[in-house]
């Protein structure tokens, strides 16, 4: 019974697959998978199967890992995950029949083992194509504290196979949540796990943002009694202030430098300036009458996105460090904040608040072109922070009533939770740690 | 209700600072009776302080009268100048106190704009008071943006009464 309503499943499946995907190219090489499918193509259809194991120990291990995977490459939304056919082994000598994977719409196929060497996981992956060419055969070692780590390691090792990209495998979130009464600095993995309180000065902690290389946090906080920017050494933990009076708000790593652009009004009005790690002022970067907040680099750290209300009511400009010119890139609305510029250097981000009183993300050309709305109707959207490899969109939302964090895909489609934790959580700045 | 409880601890507390200091604060009738509870010393009705009655030394904690902002403006309306100038003339007659003026936003926009904005209504309090005489170096500010609403509502009622400069005697 159980094994006819299976076969009925996957014979819908087959059926459901064949007409809702396009037909996809196969990539003769590797690394080109992505790039040889239509842009805004299906995603790739995956056979994911369990991971074999002998042993107690080790099927408890492989049961880990398949958790991990599934729940890895899902999250990347890039995946259309597909169960195993049931005829994948030969009945006789347990081969893969890789001829099956077609057979359920599956594009690529991907499986291994555990076994343990020295009471030590060692977790075998295999990755082909539906033609059963090999696309990757590795080992992936640690300890059985570090089980999630070498699925995940697979999971970064598929995704770069695929798309050519790195992946958000690895990073980490930093964000404010206001969970003990007092806000404060979080850090979280790509996927919302593993939350870790950073800061506990039981004053205000606001806007975190790691540097590129992954060494330094800076961030707002009022234990001073007034909002200065702080700067953590992440490995010495060694703490460094500003200490300039009036305001010090919403830090910005520039990419290449171990400097960080910030808000300071010490000289009168409220500029952008180049802060460096230990604290000092590099140089001032803008002088425009007004309010110049949120500043957010390119990634050859050559041009500066901020908010400045030097026209009016705010809205994003552009900045070149090296000639000091600047432009205007938003024109649309009357309330445009919160630029993050695109790891590949061609998209913003930024939030505006619309007449209906919502605050929504939009996403624009450098150029100011292609202007498109990626939230929708979901009550106030704010603080979008591309993930590293650009796949993904980390932002806070009040749709479910208290703020939340949410990821989405960078084309604004699956928008989901990220993490579960009491209190509020908000401004949200996706990094690569160390 | 929990306006109501507000509104009368606030009014409490203005007729304790006044006390200590040998009275003379009046609170506003209304404010105190209908308890709005923003504002903590009734400051959108007006004067809060009397100042000629008020001695020359300094009253640490007292609150003199909040001004209102419109939406994502730092600009002082009629009113909040009226007002500004009777602190400015509690000051003028307490030689010895300082203020620090706190700039707060209402909860819509952005966080870290509003901590800018924030200071932006507070500096212009402070300009303001110094053109009426006030010596410069009795006036701080500090921005808290959306930080601390009065009023935890959200609705232009509440957010009315979260744009706002409140001011804190030493």
């Amino acid at each position: 019974m159980r094994s006819t309503r299976s076969s009925f499943a996957a014979l819908c499946l087959t059926l459901m697959v064949m007409l809702l995907l396009p037909m996809t190219l196969r990539a003769e090489g590797t690394g080109e998978y992505i790039a040889i499918r239509k842009e805004g193509a299906s995603r790739i259809a995956i056979v994911l199967d369990n991971t074999a194991a002998k042993g107690g120990k080790q099927s408890e291990w492989a049961k880990s890992l398949d958790a991990t995977i599934k729940e890895g490459l899902d999250f990347t939304g890039l995946f259309n995950l597909l169960p195993a056919p049931l005829n994948i082994r030969n009945a006789q000598n347990g081969a893969l029949d890789l001829a099956t994977i077609a057979s359920v719409g599956g594009d690529i196929y991907a499986g291994g083992s555990v076994t343990k060497n020295s009471g030590k996981p060692v977790l075998e992956m295999y990755v082909s194509d539906a033609s059963g060419k090999e696309l990757l055969a590795r080992a992936y070692t640690g300890t059985e504290l570090q089980l999630r780590d070498m699925g995940l390691r697979f999971c970064a090792d598929l995704v770069e196979l695929l798309t050519g990209k790195r992946s958000v495998f690895g990073t980490k979130i930093v964000f404010v949540s206001n969970r003990t009464g007092f806000k404060e600095i979080y850090m979280c993995d790509f996927d919302g796990q593993n939350t870790v309180q950073l800061t506990n000065s039981r004053s205000i902690s606001l806007t975190p943002s790691v540097s590129p290389d992954g060494n330094y946090l800076a961030w707002t906080d009022y234990t001073s009694g007034r909002p200065d920017l702080y700067i953590k050494n992440l490995a010495t933990g060694q703490k460094v202030s500003v200490n300039k009076h009036g305001v010090s708000i919403s830090p910005a790593w520039r990419p290449g430098t171990n400097t960080c652009a910030t808000t300071l009004s010490y000289q009168g009005d409220q500029d952008l300036y180049l802060i460096r790690s230990d604290g000092s002022v590099e140089r001032r970067l803008t002088n425009g009458g007004g309010i110049d907040v949120s500043p957010s680099f390119s990634p050859d750290g050559s041009k500066m996105a901020f908010v400045s209300t030097r026209q009016g009511g705010p809205q994003i400009f552009i900045q070149d460090i090296g000639s000091g010119q600047t432009r205007r890139l938003t024109y649309s609305g009357t309330y445009n904040t919160q630029p993050s510029w695109s790891p590949s250097g061609n998209k913003i981000l930024y939030s505006s608040m619309q007449k209906n009183g919502e605050i929504n993300i939009f996403m624009i050309d450098v150029d100011g072109a292609g202007l498109l709305q990626l939230t929708n109707d979901s009550r106030n959207n704010e603080y979008p922070s591309w993930s590293p490899d650009g796949s993904m969109i980390v932002f806070s939302s009040t749709r479910d009533g208290r703020r939340k964090l949410y990821v989405m895909n960078a084309d604004g489609s699956n928008q989901r939770p990220l993490l579960k934790m009491e209190g509020e959580q908000q401004q949200p700045s996706w990094s690569v740690t160390k | 209700m929990r306006h109501t409880l507000t509104g009368i601890i606030g009014a409490a507390m203005i007729i304790l600072a006044g006390c200590s200091s040998k009275s003379a604060v009046s609170t506003d009738d209304k404010t105190g009776t209908t308890g709005t509870g923003y504002g903590q010393q009734g400051a959108v009705n007006g004067s809060v302080v009397n100042a000629e009655d008020l001695g020359q030394k300094s009253i640490a904690g007292t609150v003199i009268g909040d001004i209102f902002f419109d939406f994502d403006s730092s600009a002082l309306s009629s009113e909040a100048q009226e007002q500004l100038k009777q602190n400015a003339s509690w000051l003028q007659s307490h030689k010895l106190s300082t203020v620090s003026i706190e700039g707060h936003c209402d909860e819509r926009g952005t966080d870290e704009y509003n901590i800018a904005l924030g200071e932006r209504r507070a500096e212009a309090a402070r300009s303001y008071l110094e053109t009426l005489g006030v010596a410069g170096n009795r006036l701080s500010t500090v921005s808290f943006g959306e930080e601390k609403p009065f009023d935890p509502g959200h609705n232009e009622e509440s957010w009315a009464k979260n744009r706002r400069d409140h001011f804190i005697t030493k």
